[in-house]
């Protein structure tokens, strides 16, 4: 028999009062060691240039476009090394019975809710850098596939795998159910 | 189990015209030479084609099966294709004139994921076509309620709506290249008539002054009259456009499914399951709006890819009093208060800060960067770039005022648009996730944005209260993972 009870918009389990779960806090130190990689090639590059042209216009001296560029990694290791530091402790995760929540953004503040019955399917990948940390991060497919899928990077590699089983195993039970 | 051969064989025709580009480029480099080596080189090209459509049709073969269509192809490289019945987003058929007399039709069955058509039976008898979309009716019936037997057998197709021959002037005014022509139109409309005059008048000046010569004036006119019949040379086109595709549409409603036939010379059928619709969306751009139509579009799930625009359902044409019309026969009664009249007075608005954010972030600041940088270059010339703040005050503004909102218990309704409208709506259960995002200033002033993802595209809903955000998130939730019906 279906049944179609009132429901009081109050009573409703509310996304607001979930427990977050941060990201592991290795995967700041992760995103820093991005950072300085990232870091070590620009100032390589900065380098380079500035021998290349020191050499080809010895006479003229380097141009002076060309040595203001040695400005370049001063000004990006602010951002380059606070960011990490600042974004990482904003994401946040949440696996309730019947979805998973996922919030990100430091300006442009994001909750996404992904019910499990409307998950396709679950990729679970680390990178190089991911398992010297030993992390890993979860992508959540549904249907369409527009504007992206959710990826919730920064987890801890056990923790992906658990939360990869059980959510299979929601889908499947889901599935069962129709 | 029946297998059937795939009756390809008109499909020479077709595969004639893919291999034509090669022989006629052929022809062109024998052009110099003999007679009699263009009609070997003909012969030859002839005879590849046929024989090469010949083993093409006969390496096709396709079976249907107690829950799918196996299809196999290929001569060197061998396909299968394995389709479930119950994975199939839509059928569309399609009979072009030379199929008619033989009465055959060429299949294309929709699927969901791939951006292009999947299944395709090239040339298959159209009674066996029709057998099929039957199956392919009661599979996805079997699918969702097999209680509701009873109900739905008084009606096994309503008529909803059929397009006239004016309609098909509309259709091709008010398509998208027409609005381009237009567009460039309109700027040489004001001028027209004074430059007529001008030109009579010079024209009979010149021509007494000199009658030889071709004068200036005339020049002018000859290019303005030649930019005219260009222009209605490309409205023509359009309209032609209009009539070879949606020439005696006809849109019908079956019992779980929507249909429409349509075509001149091609007939295109096309029908798709009621479940496997998204959501539905009513556009008005400004010549629709002129001509008091709309044209609707039911989106089913796609790949999100560009080339995807094909897998939705095209109502062309239809007035406002067919708009609940068609929002019925696609919800049924699972949407109460279905509303896509963009002019309706339910709408409700969102909020004021939406100027506000938009106009500093895209009118203040990009001019202030502007007016800066080219100060130092250009002097006081640069203080022409405050041009831009009037302009993205008045965009801004059209747009805030062209968004709208309204939410039922089991749907959401959109509106939104600049210079025209469309108006979305969909159902609660259709939604894939949901996500609700606030900026610094949305914090402050308690608003937030929130975006729906369908399997047919993502929606957003900006500057609206963030706790009716939250309830709506909540209450979404809800309806998604306690829904007894999927999303497909």
């Amino acid at each position: 028999m279906f049944e179609n009870p009132e429901i009081a918009v109050d009573d409703l389990p509310k996304v607001e009062t979930v427990e977050w779960q941060d990201m592991d806090p290795k995967f700041a130190r992760r995103k820093l060691a991005e950072s300085a990689i990232a870091f070590v090639i620009i100032v390589l590059a900065v380098v380079i240039l500035q021998i290349v042209f020191g050499v080809v216009l010895a006479d003229n001296g380097a141009p002076r476009l060309i040595r203001t560029l040695l400005l370049a990694p001063l000004v990006l290791v602010v951002p380059l090394f606070a960011w990490p530091l600042i974004s990482v402790p904003k994401k946040g995760y949440a696996v309730r019975d019947k979805d998973i929540l996922y919030k990100s953004g430091v300006f442009w503040r994001t909750v996404t809710a992904i019910p499990f019955n409307r998950i396709q399917h679950v990729e679970k990948s680390s990178t190089p850098l991911d398992r010297k940390f030993n992390l890993a991060s979860l992508q959540l497919f549904t249907a369409g596939g527009s504007g992206g899928d959710l990826q919730i990077h920064g987890l801890p590699a056990r923790a992906a795998e658990k939360l990869r089983v059980f959510i299979l195993d929601k889908i499947g039970s889901t599935l069962e159910k129709n | 189990m029946i297998f059937y051969l795939g009756k390809i064989f008109k499909a020479i025709s077709q595969n004639a015209v893919q291999t034509l580009a090669p022989g006629a480029a052929f022809l062109f480099a024998y052009e110099g030479d003999l007679m009699t080596r263009i009609a070997l080189g003909l012969t030859l090209f002839c005879v590849i084609v046929i024989s090469l459509a010949f083993i093409r049709y006969w390496f096709f073969r396709y079976q249907i099966g107690a829950d799918s269509i196996l299809i196999r192809e290929g001569v060197l490289k061998k396909k299968q294709l394995d389709i479930k019945f119950k994975r199939i987003q839509a059928v569309n058929t399609t009979q072009n004139v030379i199929f008619r007399p033989f009465d055959l039709v060429t299949v294309q069955l929709d699927t969901a994921g791939s951006a292009k058509q999947e299944g395709y039976l090239p040339a298959i008898k159209s009674a066996l076509a029709e057998s099929l979309k039957a199956r392919l009716r009661d599979e996805t019936r079997a699918d969702d309620t097999p209680t509701d037997e009873e109900t739905d057998s008084t009606d096994a197709s309503r008529k909803i709506l059929s397009l006239t021959n004016f309609d098909m002037v509309r259709i091709g005014l008010s398509s998208k290249q027409a609005l381009i022509i237009l567009a460039l139109l309109s700027p040489l409309l004001d001028n027209i008539g004074n430059r007529i005059k001008k030109m009579v008048d010079e024209s009979a000046l010149l021509t007494v002054l000199d009658n030889a010569g071709i004068s200036i004036a005339g020049g002018v006119s000859l290019a303005i009259t030649g930019i005219l019949l260009l222009l209605l040379l490309l409205a023509g086109a359009s309209i032609t456009g209009a009539f070879l595709r949606y020439y005696n549409f006809e849109l019908r409603a079956e019992r779980e499914s929507l249909r429409s036939t349509a075509g001149l010379l091609t007939r295109h059928e096309h029908s798709v399951s009621l479940n496997k619709i998204q959501s539905l969306r009513a556009i008005q751009n400004p010549m629709l709006r002129f001509f008091k139509r709309f044209r609707v579009r039911a989106k089913q799930a796609s790949s999100g890819k560009r080339t995807d625009e094909g897998k939705q359902f095209i109502v062309p044409l239809c007035d406002l009093s067919q708009l609940p019309q068609l929002g019925a026969a696609v919800f049924a009664d699972e949407f109460p208060y279905l509303n896509l009249d963009p002019t309706s007075s339910k709408w409700r608005p969102i909020s004021r800060s939406y100027i506000r954010s938009r106009l500093v972030l895209f009118g203040i600041l990009p001019t202030i960067a502007a007016v800066s940088l080219f100060y130092a270059l250009i002097g006081n010339a640069a203080l022409i770039f405050l041009i831009w703040l009037p302009l993205c005050a008045l965009a801004v503004i059209t747009s805030y005022r062209k968004y709208g909102y309204d939410i039922v218990e089991t749907g959401v309704m959109l509106r939104r648009g600049f210079l025209g409208y469309q108006t979305t709506a969909f159902l609660h259960r259709k939604i894939q996730r949901i996500s609700v995002t606030q900026t610094k200033l949305q914090e402050r002033k308690g608003l937030a944005t929130i975006r729906f993802y369908l399997a047919s595209g993502s929606l957003r809903l900006p500057y609206v209260d963030f706790n009716m955000a939250k309830d709506l998130r909540d209450y979404i939730l809800y309806k998604v993972e306690s829904s007894r019906f999927g999303w497909h």
